[in-house]
Parts: C-alpha cells; structure tokens; sequence
C-alpha cells in the first residue's frame, strides 16, 4: 500500500469548504487503495516516508510549503506542487518571463524596477498600453496587491507601495472582462475547466469593497462548452511553467484570448470540478505514476 | 568568527576571524513589516543581551574602524570567473534586485552563480541544512514547531518577513514565549528551531567565494564545501560549536559594512580578477 501525504497548515483549514475538499481527497485516494496521513508543518520530518506528497496549503517560496517541497525532492518523493511550480507561480516576474519566452498570448506586460520609477517611464507606459494600467505586486495571490490606475499620481502611490514588498513589479495592459475561463491542466492535459464571473463592483476575482470581501462567483464548465482556443492556451501556458497541477486564468475577449496568470495549487473547494468528477483520482494517479 | 552567544571566549579553539563581533542577533536588511515591529523586537533582543551579557564575557561591537566598503550599499556587482557571470550583492533574498537579476539571466539562458535556485534554498534554513546535509557538511539537528521549543536553542523564522539573519538564542520558557510570539507573528506562522547542548556556543563567519579569513581550518573548510555548494559569493555563515565539534546552523546575507578590512581587500581581488595561487 502506498503512502501518500498530504501537506495543509492552518491557515487552509479556514472554511468548511477547504476541509470538505481535504476530505473529499482523503477518501478518493483511500478508496483508490492508499494510505493517506495528513501532515501539518511539524510533520515535515515525515515527508521522507511518504510515496507522494500532495500540498494544500497556500504555496510561497517563503513559507513551509516550498519547504515541504524542497523536502520531497530531496528525498525523490514526487510532489504536487513541485518547488519548481511553486518558484515560478509564486513570483510574477518568473512566471511572465516563462510565458513571453514561451511567446504564450498576454496582455501587454512590462517589469519595472524600482530603479527605473521616473515620471517619465510611466507616462511612456501610460502612452503605449493605455488607461488604466494594472500594478501588480510580483508575489500577490487572490488579486490582493493587484492594482487598477488612471493617471501617473495614482501609479505612483500603488508602485512605492509595492516596492516595499518587492524591488520589481508588473505593469500590465488592461483587459476588460465579465469573467475569467480557468482551465485546470495537470500533466499537459485538461484537468477541468470552469468560469470565475467577475463581481460588478470590481475588477477582481476577490477584492475588498466597502470592508467586505466579495467573491467572485464560480461555474463549472464541461468541456465541450469551453472554445478549443481556451484549452489550448490554457495547456501552453501551463506547459511554460511545468508538468504538475495548474489553474490557468485566461480572457477571451472576442475570441482573442490571453493568459492572466498561471496559478499553482489552484482552489478546487469552491465547485471548480463540479462537471469533472474525477479530478482527485487524475492527481493522485499523476503523483503515483511520476 | 563572531561570538554571538556573547558569553564564552572563542580565542582557544583558533575560531576567531577578524571580522567584527555583532552583540546579538541584528538584521542589516530591512523586510517589509519589519519596522512596524522593531519595537517589539528590540524590547526582546534587549532582553536577551542581558541575559548573555550575565553569563560572562560582554560582546563588543563592531571593533574594526569603519573605512570605505568595497561596494556601495545595495549595489551589485556582476563578475566574469570560470566561465560564469557572478552576482556579488549583500542581499540575494527573494524579490530583491540581486534576485531578479540573477532570474533575467537565467531566462536569457547564461551560466550565473548563484542561481535563482541556490538563493532561495540557502537562505531559508531548514533547506539550507538538509541540502548541506546530504553532501555531507555537519549540520545542526532541526525541527519546525508552532509553540513548543527544547531548551536551550536557536530559532529562526520560517515566513515572508523572516531572513536567516534574525536568529534568536532561548535559554528559558519566559524567554521562549516572547521570542516565538514575535517570529511566528503571534503563531500565524511556524519556526525552526535547533536544540543546543549545554556549553554550545554560536559565532558567524563570513566567506567570500568560499574563503574565509583568519579563521581555523575546520571553518575554511566548511567555508570552500558551501560555496561549492550554493556558489553564494558572500556570505556570513552560522555555526554551532558544542563538544560534539562544529556544525552549520545557517546561512544568511552579508553588509558590505560588515566586512573587515582584509574581506573587503578578498572581495576587491575578486572584483578585479585577480588570480588566487
């Protein structure tokens, strides 16, 4: 029988629906005939006796979780999410750089150095990508350092904001939409595919308005309803950063679709996989096969 | 090597480097959030110069005359030896210009040391020991906790705002709730933290491409196996010395103000690429 881990912390066990999904994965794999032991960050010293490692729990190159990663590697045990997936993803900067080399589609994107901040350079970034602008903080996750400007005063209190979590930030085109298409891409094929329908009030996936956090809503989407050019671009984004587990948010505006971010450790605890409902038997079959 | 546990002289095992002695733990960089913290932090490390100076002899600061630094602060400095572009910067941590620069280069597919890789692995400390580990430098024993702590030991952060600089020496439980409420973000995150055997003393040393100066040959040596290793041009490194021998506790970043006189000429010769017989 075959041991496999899986790595949660507190902080992903904050909502009934986190747990149900741990769960839900729990009792996939044990009827798939393996031993599943969930291990908290004191449990890492474990890692070495698992057969697999499966990570739940928000990924940063900074926290335990790259740790719990960099563990399983050491020790030849395949991981979701690798720390190679968690290095790119976790950073913008990285992540961008792997797409463009890969020439995957993006909405106009520029790295700005904190050396390179002059009234000057932003209003040249203004006059080529337009108004408004999006500043993103490289490491920012659930859109929460992801910033829309209209004028370069603006520009500049988000950017020495940002800075001051990272010498480099992201500007990017704006693109417009009422939603975003994730599409799920494990091992370089279509996982499941799903809608993030954007709040009207803002422009984020999640975002804090008026003191309350609004989510955005989330429908599971077969993939025979998903245009062709979605999953493709989804899959090649996924394909620039790596082999694992992905979710892949894209704009498809008019049919000319762009990538946005490629997320590891994406969420499957809010209806994602409603349409597919053999995501957990793919991972664990993935990790046990590596 | 610096005494940074404060109350043991080091002149007897030939420890000693000529660099300057830090009184305590002390982070030349500032993270984001760390600031709106320092008074809590200084209120501990207060604290905990007290205790080590009870003990013994007292840590004197900085001994060596400050005199012009090799390189500017924050400035980075790319150096062409072995076929490989070498990035020397005091900060290499996630993020920070040396990062992303040494990141442009990979994507542009050139050979640099360190890579982006090397950086993240060596500066958060359980990986740092565990990848020391395996190619056989001695290494302190190390465990991830939320609360509970063996004492005596050395904790360290595990989490965006902590860097291997900050490392906190606990003796008593007192000590310990105050240090792990302050490194944990009050037990948001877990930390490392390392059992010290009774005597143990800790002391830094800084390696510049892997050489040390004026310290004994056990250090030179773990000095040349860890640059091998994370191919980190400067470095300070931690160690732990018990009657058990010397192991590595950690890894952290380097001020070029923190370097004596003779790192500063080591690193200079570098800079200019000089040969080493």
């Amino acid at each position: 029988m075959s041991r496999l881990g899986i790595f949660v912390d507190r902080k992903t066990l904050s909502n009934s629906e986190q747990l149900s999904a741990l769960i839900h994965c729990r009792d996939v794999a044990e009827g798939m005939g393996h031993n599943v032991e969930f291990l908290f960050p004191v449990d890492i010293n474990k890692i070495p006796k698992m057969d697999a490692l499966f990570i739940r729990a928000r990924t940063d190159p900074m926290n335990i979780t790259y740790v719990a990663a960099r563990m399983a590697d050491f020790h030849g045990i395949p991981v979701i999410d690798d720390s190679d997936s968690i290095q790119i993803c976790g950073d913008k900067i990285n992540m961008y750089s792997h797409l463009m080399k890969k020439n995957v589609s993006l909405p106009q994107t520029v790295f700005l150095s904190k050396n390179d901040l002059s009234v000057e350079r932003v209003s040249e970034l203004f006059d080529r990508m337009g108004t408004p602008l999006i500043v993103k903080e490289p490491s920012t996750s659930f859109s929460l350092r992801v910033e829309k400007v209209n004028d370069i005063a603006a520009f500049f209190r988000v950017a020495r904001r940002f800075i001051k979590m990272s010498d480099w930030i992201v500007v990017q085109q704006y693109v417009e939409s009422t939603y975003d298409w994730r599409v799920g891409v494990l091992g370089g094929r279509l996982l499941y595919a799903c809608k993030y329908t954007i709040p009207s009030v803002t422009f984020k996936i999640q975002a804090s308005v008026n003191g309350h956090i609004v989510y955005c809503g989330v429908e599971s989407v077969p993939e025979t309803a998903v245009p062709p050019h979605v999953i493709q671009l989804g899959i090649d984004a996924a394909d620039a950063v790596g082999n694992g587990l992905y979710g892949v948010d894209i704009k498809n505006n008019n049919g000319d679709a762009c990538v946005i971010e490629v997320n590891d450790n994406p969420s499957l605890e809010s209806g994602e996989d409603t349409c597919y409902p053999h995501v957990y038997e793919q991972i664990i079959d993935h990790l046990f096969a590596a | 090597m610096n005494d940074r546990k404060g109350y043991t002289s080091q002149t007897d095992g030939g420890l000693q480097t000529e660099s300057p002695i830090v009184a305590g733990p002390a982070n030349p960089f500032s993270r984001p959030g760390m600031n709106r913290r320092a008074k809590i932090r200084e209120t501990i490390l207060a604290e905990t110069h007290v205790r080590m100076e009870t003990g013994g002899n007292h840590a004197h600061a900085h001994l060596v005359p400050k005199k012009e630094p090799v390189m500017t602060r924050d400035s980075l400095a790319l150096v062409m030896r072995d076929h490989a572009c070498h990035v020397i910067a005091e900060d290499y941590s996630y993020k920070t210009e040396a990062y992303y620069t040494i990141l442009e280069h990979e994507q542009a597919g050139e050979n640099i040391c360190p890579s982006s890789r090397d950086v993240l692995d060596a500066f958060v400390v359980p990986i740092c020991l565990e990848r020391a580990k395996l190619t056989g430098i001695p290494v302190m024993e190390w465990g991830i906790s939320q609360a509970y702590v063996p004492l005596p030991a050395i904790l360290y952060g595990l989490n965006y705002f902590a860097t291997a600089s900050d490392f906190f020496v606990v003796q008593d439980n007192e000590q310990a709730k105050d240090v792990v409420k302050h490194i944990t973000n009050k037990g948001k995150y877990p930390f490392c933290y390392q059992k010290l055997d009774d005597g143990a003393t800790i002391h830094t040393c800084t390696a510049v491409f892997g050489q040390t100066v004026g310290s004994c040959t056990a250090v030179r040596e773990f000095a040349e196996k860890i640059y091998e290793l994370f191919s980190i041009p400067l470095v300070s490194m931690v160690f732990v010395k018990s009657a058990n021998g010397i192991v590595l506790s950690s890894l952290a970043p380097t001020r070029y103000t923190h370097l004596t006189q003779k790192e500063r000429a080591l690193l200079a010769a570098y800079r200019e690429d000089q040969e080493f017989l």
